[in-house]
């Protein structure tokens, strides 16, 4: 029996329309992972530019460094972002969102969604791996193509990566899309949490099935699988939404929670999670895309707050 | 020239375009799957699979399918608005067939992966094998994986197939043009496949903007013989002295192959309805015939036609 988490909120620690001196950084900052370093917490995260003509975005990754001691306190944020857009014709052509990463050795491993165009939806996701050989600054990609591409039962949009290591072994938690459906006119992709393993980070077996029941509707959509290990057990923090009209805050994103003893076998129970939406404030509609890190004897939760981190994300500290 | 699509009153609606023919061999006929054009909602090609039966000497047809063999996918997978090429292939009295699936994108025109589907009614219609693709994009392959042509031999399936190496644009004519080579894969089962990566595997002959496709194997003896045909990456649509022709190569490992246009032993009509182009070649053997089946002028907007192995 596990007692339900409980969350203490910090409150919002980066919103990215108060950024005012970098063109790629004018609205959003979604999917936020860390690395933590000796005297900062590097927060990764996704951003845009402001929209083209036809109101299309394009999504980059970038870093804010916080002071470790206080959350509040911003060192400093990438002057540029941490992995230039993919050649004409490739997977991440369009976008690099969203990004988790790792630290190797002397190496920092970002696993990424890749964003391409289509005609009939919106855009398709691929993961794809970059590497930074300057303590995660900046990231060059592997190769023109993805690590994790489409397979029988995983047809289209492979992303919201989350990269772990347990007992030796490296674990890529992440969502495949299972249909588009039509909303008002408007393609809405449908996606649940799989899972991959690899013995070097780069050659992945798919475990081929979907690790997280459904609760709210059959075609709910799950994301950001975040894993961790803690008192004999692995707990997954995720977010999941409706499939239509999901960017009414009713129907918009909460974070879920499942646990497992041997990472296959899952869990639910949301009950557990232990956090929901604030009554008022930058997280009052919905949360979303948490990560789960633990610093200094501490667990933290990052998470998005209302409309998936157009105004940022904010952080939470386990109450044990 | 053995099938007109223009001069048959097929049920579905097909005058143009018989692309890609591809045979399965029964008992006393030759079925021949080839892709076919018909219009979406939008006005746009989309292709399809049909067949044609022939007899055994390819002298007379003798039926043509009711409909399309296999759907299109649904929305946002990748055989969405096509499938072309599509190879039939029998083992053990299994039919099954590798299909090259398409879909529409917003840079580049399109993107392409390999699907598989399973006959089991002797090929008349095919079920796919799940919605996504069973050989797609990787790290060194980044997109515009298809063509795929399959033989199975002692427990080994052995697929050759193309891969696209970059998309660039083409500044003569303002739009995206792409590069593609002709890769390998192997596979115990014939659903999961081993890329051998093997970068090159058919040398270039015409620089390394040379587009190959659709290669089509056949063993004899301890000889392994390829027909592909190939093109430049740019002008190549009207412009006849770029387009595609047929190349060929042989190889007794599988591995090393040794690129020989001179010994094809086909070439150009002065002028016909192949005098301009060839391309999307077959090959297959008939009892103890062997037959070339290709496409012509249009990249076989006018149909297909065959030709015979003199001994």
């Amino acid at each position: 029996m596990i007692a339900p988490f409980k969350w203490q909120k910090l409150g919002q620690v980066f919103n990215p329309t108060e950024i005012k001196d970098r063109a790629f950084l004018k609205e959003f900052a979604q999917a936020p992972s860390t690395i933590i370093f000796d005297d900062f917490v590097r927060v990764y995260f996704s951003c845009r530019p402001a929209p083209d003509a036809n109101s299309q975005y394009i999504n980059y990754s970038a870093f804010v460094d916080f002071d470790r001691s206080n959350f509040f306190s911003i060192l400093r944020v990438s002057e540029t972002p941490i992995l230039e857009l993919g050649d004409l014709g490739t997977f991440d052509e369009f976008g690099t969102y969203p990004v988790s990463v790792i630290k190797v050795g002397n190496e920092f491993f970002a696993y990424y969604g890749g964003w391409t165009r289509c005609y009939s939806v919106p855009f398709n996701v691929n993961i794809g791996i970059a590497i930074s050989r300057d303590d995660g600054k900046s990231f060059t990609r592997i190769g023109d193509g993805p690590v994790l591409s489409y397979t029988k039962d995983e047809p289209f949009i492979l992303s919201s990566p989350k990269i772990r290591i347990f007992n030796g072994k490296f674990y890529l938690f992440y969502i495949a899309g299972k249909k588009w459906i039509i909303d008002e006119d408007k393609p809405e992709p449908v996606y649940r949490i799989r899972m991959a393993v690899s013995e070097d980070g780069n050659n992945w077996t798919k475990i081929e099935r979907d690790l997280i029941s459904v609760v709210i509707e059959e075609d709910e959509a799950q994301a950001s699988p975040d894993v961790f290990f803690m008192n004999g057990l692995f707990h997954m923090f995720f977010c999941y939404r409706h499939s239509k009209n999901y960017r009414n805050g009713e129907r918009g994103y909460r974070i879920g929670y499942a646990s497992s003893r041997d990472l296959f076998n899952w869990k639910r129970d949301d009950l557990k999670a232990g956090i929901s939406v604030s009554t008022v404030g930058w997280d009052s509609e919905s949360i979303s895309y948490p990560h789960i890190f633990t610093m200094d004897g501490n667990i933290y939760m990052i998470y998005l707050g209302n409309q998936v981190g157009k105004f940022g994300f904010g952080i939470a500290k386990l109450v044990m | 020239m053995i099938f007109n699509p223009s001069e048959h009153g097929l049920e579905f609606d097909c005058s143009d375009f018989a692309q890609s023919p591809q045979t399965l061999v029964f008992e006393d006929f030759v079925r021949v799957y080839f892709s076919t054009r018909k219009r979406d909602s939008g006005g746009q090609y989309v292709s399809v699979v049909v067949f044609v039966d022939f007899d055994k000497e390819f002298k007379h047809i003798i039926n043509y399918s009711k409909d399309e063999v296999i759907p299109l996918g649904q929305i946002g997978t990748f055989d969405e608005h096509g499938i072309f090429p599509f190879h039939p292939l029998r083992v053990n009295d299994h039919i099954m067939a590798y299909t090259c699936g398409w879909s529409r994108r917003i840079s580049v025109p399109v993107e392409t992966s390999t699907g598989l589907a399973i006959s089991n009614d002797g090929g008349i219609t095919f079920t796919k094998y799940g919605n996504g693709p069973i050989l797609t994009s990787s790290l060194s392959e980044p997109f515009l994986v298809g063509d795929s042509f399959v033989i199975y031999e002692e427990g080994t399936y052995h697929m050759w197939y193309i891969y696209g190496k970059k998309w660039f644009l083409d500044t003569e004519f303002n739009i995206p043009e792409r590069v593609y080579k002709i890769g390998y894969a192997y596979s115990g089962d014939g659903i999961n496949w081993k890329k051998s990566n093997l970068k090159g595997l058919i040398p270039d002959l015409i620089g390394e903007n040379e587009c190959q496709a659709l290669p089509t194997v056949i063993k004899i003896g301890n000889t392994y013989h390829m027909y592909f045909c190939y093109r430049n990456a740019t002008d190549f649509r009207m412009n006849f002295n770029r387009s595609y022709r047929l190349g060929y190569a042989y190889t007794e490992d599988i591995n090393n192959w040794i690129r020989d246009d001179k010994s094809s032993g086909i070439e150009f009509s002065e002028s016909d309805w192949d005098s301009q182009m060839m391309c999307y070649p077959h090959i297959c053997k008939v009892d103890d015939q062997i037959f070339l089946l290709y496409n012509g002028n249009m990249f076989g907007k006018l149909g297909f036609g065959l030709a015979e192995l003199s001994e």
